[in-house]
């Protein structure tokens, strides 16, 4: 009976609709929190008044945060970059859970470039808490659903081998994915954030 | 086939078999070591909540325990100065917010001349909405606190206490300055030592999170100035523009 629901959830962990289908939802939530920041970032820096005070309203504490090179590594705000690439990664999902089929490279593409985006947000959230210290839940969300993106994006790479591995790390991977090693990765990972920021903004969580 | 050929490839399947084995039993003991993992975190986050939920004050016995400072208004402002003043000032501050540091360093030479010559009542608002922002010491709270203590205890020196905290303003998002740093700096802005250890009581707490709460729904940020309870819009950060609107205001 157990053995039997577990076998399911396997089928359904690793089939197209599980797997597109978090990963729809992720980008979604991503997507929403990134025009919450850019649209915040936006009226910060149309009104001198809001930049040059502590805004109790802002997401971002106090203007010397948003403004602080962290908040625009490249010049702009950061938030813009998950306005540019969520909806690629939704339009990747939608099409995947209609049926289509891309192409190795532009799969590994892909990868390449999520990878890139979410040590990205790592490092953001790396800042955020260690040199900027402000509690900012929609930043959280994107560090969240980025990760989730993340793993849903790899995971999908190994079952259809599209990352040109050498076949004996690619056998590896397999028999780790059949294991649910991925899982147990994502879920530690999580944990793992979730303590970090526990730890950290405990007391202004719950005082 | 030669039985040669047949030993050799049973070897191979056996080792094949071998390996597939030892891959089984590597995933096996991962998965276990990943599930003690997930355990432990769990556990330390339940337990990192629970230390949190510990330190924080019973939501009841706040309501009942608002005690204000003596001679704090009901809109929860600590008044300075003389009663009879023909222009009274209204400000907004948190001691954690930066830009209430660079107000106080632009400005509070000059309040603090206008206060002395009777011109200018000063309404002091602590506030306390920066507590997020100091990695969970409260500093915002702990630092409003000693002021409302020293408005009750000791109000001839709330300015120059005041003067001394901006002085010294942590950085934001950091620890904040300790009890003992904030001790200090009153002891040295001129609080004797036995309102000095009042401070730890937090007697004002509940007062400040109340004020804090009715405020926060009347302004936008801090610093926020209000002269004779109209918004002063112009530059905060030099010193002038707010004499001459005060100086200003007072010809009216």
């Amino acid at each position: 009976m157990i053995a039997t629901t577990l076998r399911r959830v396997r089928q359904v962990r690793h089939a197209d609709g599980w797997i597109f289908g978090t990963m729809l939802v992720s980008a979604c939530l991503s997507l929403a929190a990134s025009l919450v920041l850019a649209a915040d970032a936006v009226t910060l820096a149309a009104d001198p008044a809001a930049t040059l005070s502590c805004n109790i309203n802002s997401v971002i504490s106090c203007g010397t945060v948003g403004s602080s090179w962290q908040a625009r590594l490249l010049g702009f705000p950061n938030a813009f970059l998950g306005l540019m690439a969520e909806p690629v990664v939704i339009t990747i999902a939608v099409a995947s859970l209609g049926g289509v089929r891309f192409p190795r490279w532009f799969m590994f593409s892909a990868q390449i470039v999520y990878t890139i985006g979410v040590g990205f947000a790592y490092w953001l959230f790396y800042q955020s808490m260690f040199s900027i210290g402000a509690l900012c839940p929609w930043c959280l969300l994107v560090t969240v659903s980025t990760t989730l993106v993340f793993a849903t994006l790899t995971h999908v790479n190994i079952r259809d081998g599209n990352l040109y591995l050498p076949t004996r790390v690619q056998t590896a991977l397999d028999n780790a994915v059949a294991a649910d090693l991925d899982a147990i990765a994502v879920a530690i990972w999580l944990l793992a954030v979730a303590l970090a920021v526990v730890l950290k903004y405990g007391n202004a969580l719950l005082g | 086939m030669g039985r040669q050929a047949r030993t050799a490839s049973r070897e191979v399947r056996q080792a094949r078999a071998a390996a597939a084995r030892r891959a089984r039993k590597r995933n096996r003991i991962l998965s276990a070591a990943g599930g003690v993992v997930i355990v432990g975190l769990v556990v330390a986050i339940v337990v990192a909540l629970v230390n949190a939920a510990g330190d924080r004050p019973d939501p009841a016995a706040v309501a009942a325990d608002v005690v204000a400072p003596a001679g704090a208004t009901a809109a929860g402002a600590i008044p300075i100065g003389a009663a009879t003043a023909p222009v009274t000032v209204d400000v907004y501050l948190d001691y954690m917010c930066p830009f209430c540091g660079r107000f106080e360093r632009a400005n509070g030479a000059e309040i603090d001349r206008l206060v002395a010559e009777g011109t200018v009542r000063l309404n002091l608002h602590p506030l306390a909405f920066l507590d997020r922002a100091s990695a969970g010491t409260r500093y915002s709270t702990r630092a409003a606190n000693a002021v409302a203590t020293v408005a009750d205890a000791a109000p001839g020196t709330i300015l120059a206490f005041t003067t001394a905290l901006f002085a010294d303003q942590p950085e934001e998002g950091g620890p904040g300055l300790s009890d003992e740093q904030i001790a200090t700096l009153a002891r040295q802005a001129g609080v004797t030592g036995d309102v000095v250890d009042r401070f730890a009581a937090r007697a004002f707490q509940p007062w400040i999170a109340a004020s804090t709460e009715t405020t926060m729904t009347q302004i936008t940020g801090t610093p926020t100035v209000k002269i004779n309870g109209k918004l002063f819009t112009g530059d905060l950060y030099t010193a002038g523009p707010l004499t001459q609107a005060i100086t200003a205001a007072k010809a009216r």
